[in-house]
């Protein structure tokens, strides 16, 4: 799963290095509008439904946290 | 009495001293007291406004917070629900909550809109119906638009909605709830606080701590120089260019506009350093509300770094959830056939980025000039997301390297020149003459102006000029040190006593000296303030 997370995160955005950086969103590195494109390919690829209020920085600021959330959902 | 004002010195005073005395349990009661004080005194007698607002959105809370925990409690009780049933209850609760937020959302910002837009929205009713020969005078309100409503409405809703999203649990004393709406510095022109944040901060009794009370003071000192030394300055030359903008061509018209920006700038963080100064001696830190926004290298950057708290609002209580709503990404499938991929899965990406600017447009007043001010930042951002690979192509093809200081420098410069002209539809007296004043930006090129003495006819003496010029020069220093991560009040703490000493008697001297206060230069008036 995490594998098929960081081919999305790469085609999304090329220009990131996924796996090291550790502030994702509180650095501005994603911004809203990567946040909701991201969002989009994660529902489509995991079948979730990943909400607003689930949209907090801790569950984007990592490849790590983008799976916690992604297994979350879908149990 | 306004924040730059003995009596609110005195009152900052007074209420410290009393905070600190208060027994820990209750200082937030003195806070309250202060709070409401400040409010009836400044407020010209609409604070049952805002005491109505606090009422709605302490009543909805209460309400959303029960449904969260019959939400909860129901799932605790029943653990062997499936994923289906689980996902059956959240929709049903969910519609019972949303009834509820949708009331608490309308009642809350009734006042907001009636007093702030009733008289345009009137104007131009009649405007329509007088095409169709339907005579009479737009009926009209007389009434003061009461302080900080524009700010705190956005705070007391951005509470009800996080409570709906189960991020809070209500708050059950009205009294606290009414301390976090009206927290008096903050009222005047925010930042706008999220509950989460505020709330622990304002309800916790703090200690009188020296070193918070001193960065705090400095905070506040640092504020007034911005505000008093900069931006009253900047705004004789820019209310000049605005208000005779006939007279003005070519380069004059922008550099009155990138004149404004560095006004505002001053004024509005300015403003922000003094309340967050004033916060800080009471151990409460507020939330930032600038980041050196004209370091920005791009314009979705720039609104980043500009008025986050703002930006912060509309990206989570609009941008957010029109974007991931079944309409818009229903929309998105059928744009998908018509535009493609690309193009298609960014449309409703777009326009809901479109809707959020154009709040934050209507939110500076009831205009059309500020309608097409936040339309200019969303076409752009959405303009350059769209053209980024055209761009990068470009690039490419011209070999241009984009990891040098260079570009860099070029993309800061085309940002605020960008912001710059946006800055045009806010400031100018109405949509029209923004309109005329960019068309004259381009009917005359005259860079002469820059060299030939005409930046000393503005209004500000070669004194002036100079002064105004050594601000920005330790303005941009001081946000350059900054943007490398240094801590300039921590930083200055490290040096002798006597260096710091020296600092800061300096400070009060060149602003006691040089700041622009009194009769001549109202300075009580912050820009941000009449929003």
């Amino acid at each position: 799963m995490k594998e098929k997370l960081l081919t999305i995160l790469r085609e999304l955005r090329a220009d990131v290095d996924f796996e090291n950086e550790t502030a994702l969103v509180t650095d501005g590195i994603l911004d809203s509008f990567d946040i909701v494109s991201l969002v989009a390919e994660l529902n489509a690829e995991f079948d979730i439904t990943i909400g607003v209020d689930d949209l907090e920085p801790e569950n984007f600021d990592t490849v790590d946290a983008m799976a916690q959330l992604i297994e979350e959902l879908a149990d | 009495m306004t924040l730059i004002s003995v009596e609110f010195a005195l009152f900052w005073l007074v209420t410290a001293l009393l905070y600190f005395v208060f027994p820990l349990k209750y200082r937030w009661t003195v806070l309250l007291g202060s709070s409401l004080l400040f409010y009836f005194w400044n407020g010209l007698g609409t604070g049952y406004f805002m005491l109505f607002t606090v009422a709605a959105v302490y009543v909805t809370g209460l309400l959303l917070d029960k449904y969260n925990n019959e939400h909860k409690d129901y799932l605790k009780s029943h653990p062997d629900m499936t994923r289906d049933e689980k996902k059956a209850l959240k929709q049903k609760m969910q519609k019972k909550k949303r009834c509820i937020l949708s009331a608490g959302l309308v009642v809350s910002f009734a006042f907001l809109v009636f007093l702030k837009y009733f008289n345009f929205l009137s104007g131009q009713a009649f405007s329509v119906l007088s095409l169709f020969g339907v005579k009479g005078t737009a009926p009209k309100i007389d009434l003061a638009l009461p302080l900080g409503i524009s700010f705190y409405t956005l705070q007391a809703t951005s509470y009800i909605v996080d409570v709906y999203r189960g991020k809070l649990a209500a708050e059950k004393n009205f009294a606290k709830m009414t301390l976090f709406v009206s927290f008096f510095p903050q009222i005047i022109q925010g930042p706008i606080g999220r509950f989460g944040h505020m709330a622990p901060q304002l309800f916790e009794g703090h200690r009188f701590d020296f070193r918070e009370a001193k960065f705090g003071t400095q905070l506040f000192l640092w504020g007034l120089i911005k505000k008093l030394t900069l931006a009253e300055y900047m705004g004789i030359i820019a209310d000049e260019i605005f208000g005779n903008y006939t007279q003005y061509k070519g380069l004059i018209i922008l550099f009155g506009a990138m004149v404004y920006g560095v006004q505002v700038y001053a004024d509005f963080s300015g403003g922000m350093d003094m309340i967050s100064g004033v916060a800080q001696v009471f151990g409460i830190k507020m939330a930032v509300n600038f980041e050196r926004p004209y370091f920005a290298r791009s314009v979705s950057e720039f609104w980043r770094r500009w008025h986050i708290t703002l930006g912060a609002w509309m990206r989570d209580y609009v941008f957010y959830p029109l974007s991931l709503s079944k309409a818009f990404a229903n929309m998105g499938k059928k744009t998908r056939k018509v535009f493609g991929t690309y193009i298609g899965k960014m449309l409703p990406t777009f326009l809901a980025s479109f809707i959020a600017f154009f709040l934050v447009g209507v939110w500076h007043g009831s205009s059309y000039k500020y309608v097409v001010y936040g339309l200019w930042n969303s076409v752009i951002i959405s303009g350059s997301i769209l053209l980024e690979p055209v761009y990068k192509k470009i690039i490419e093809k011209l070999k241009i390297n984009t990891e040098c200081f260079s570009w860099q420098l070029f993309q800061i410069l085309r940002t605020f020149l960008l912001v710059s002209v946006g800055r045009i539809f806010s400031r100018a007296d109405s949509l029209m003459i923004s309109f005329n004043m960019i068309k004259n930006m381009f009917s005359e090129f005259n860079p002469w102006v820059l060299t030939n003495g005409t930046l000393y006819t503005f209004g500000l003496q070669p004194r002036q000029m100079f002064l105004v010029f050594l601000v920005i020069i330790v303005l941009f220093v001081v946000s350059l040190m900054q943007e490398k991560g240094m801590k300039i009040r921590e930083s200055l703490e490290k040096q002798n006593m006597l260096f710091q000493w020296l600092v800061i008697i300096g400070a009060i001297i060149f602003v006691a000296i040089y700041g622009a206060y009194g009769d001549q230069f109202n300075a009580a008036d912050f820009v941000y303030q009449q929003f």
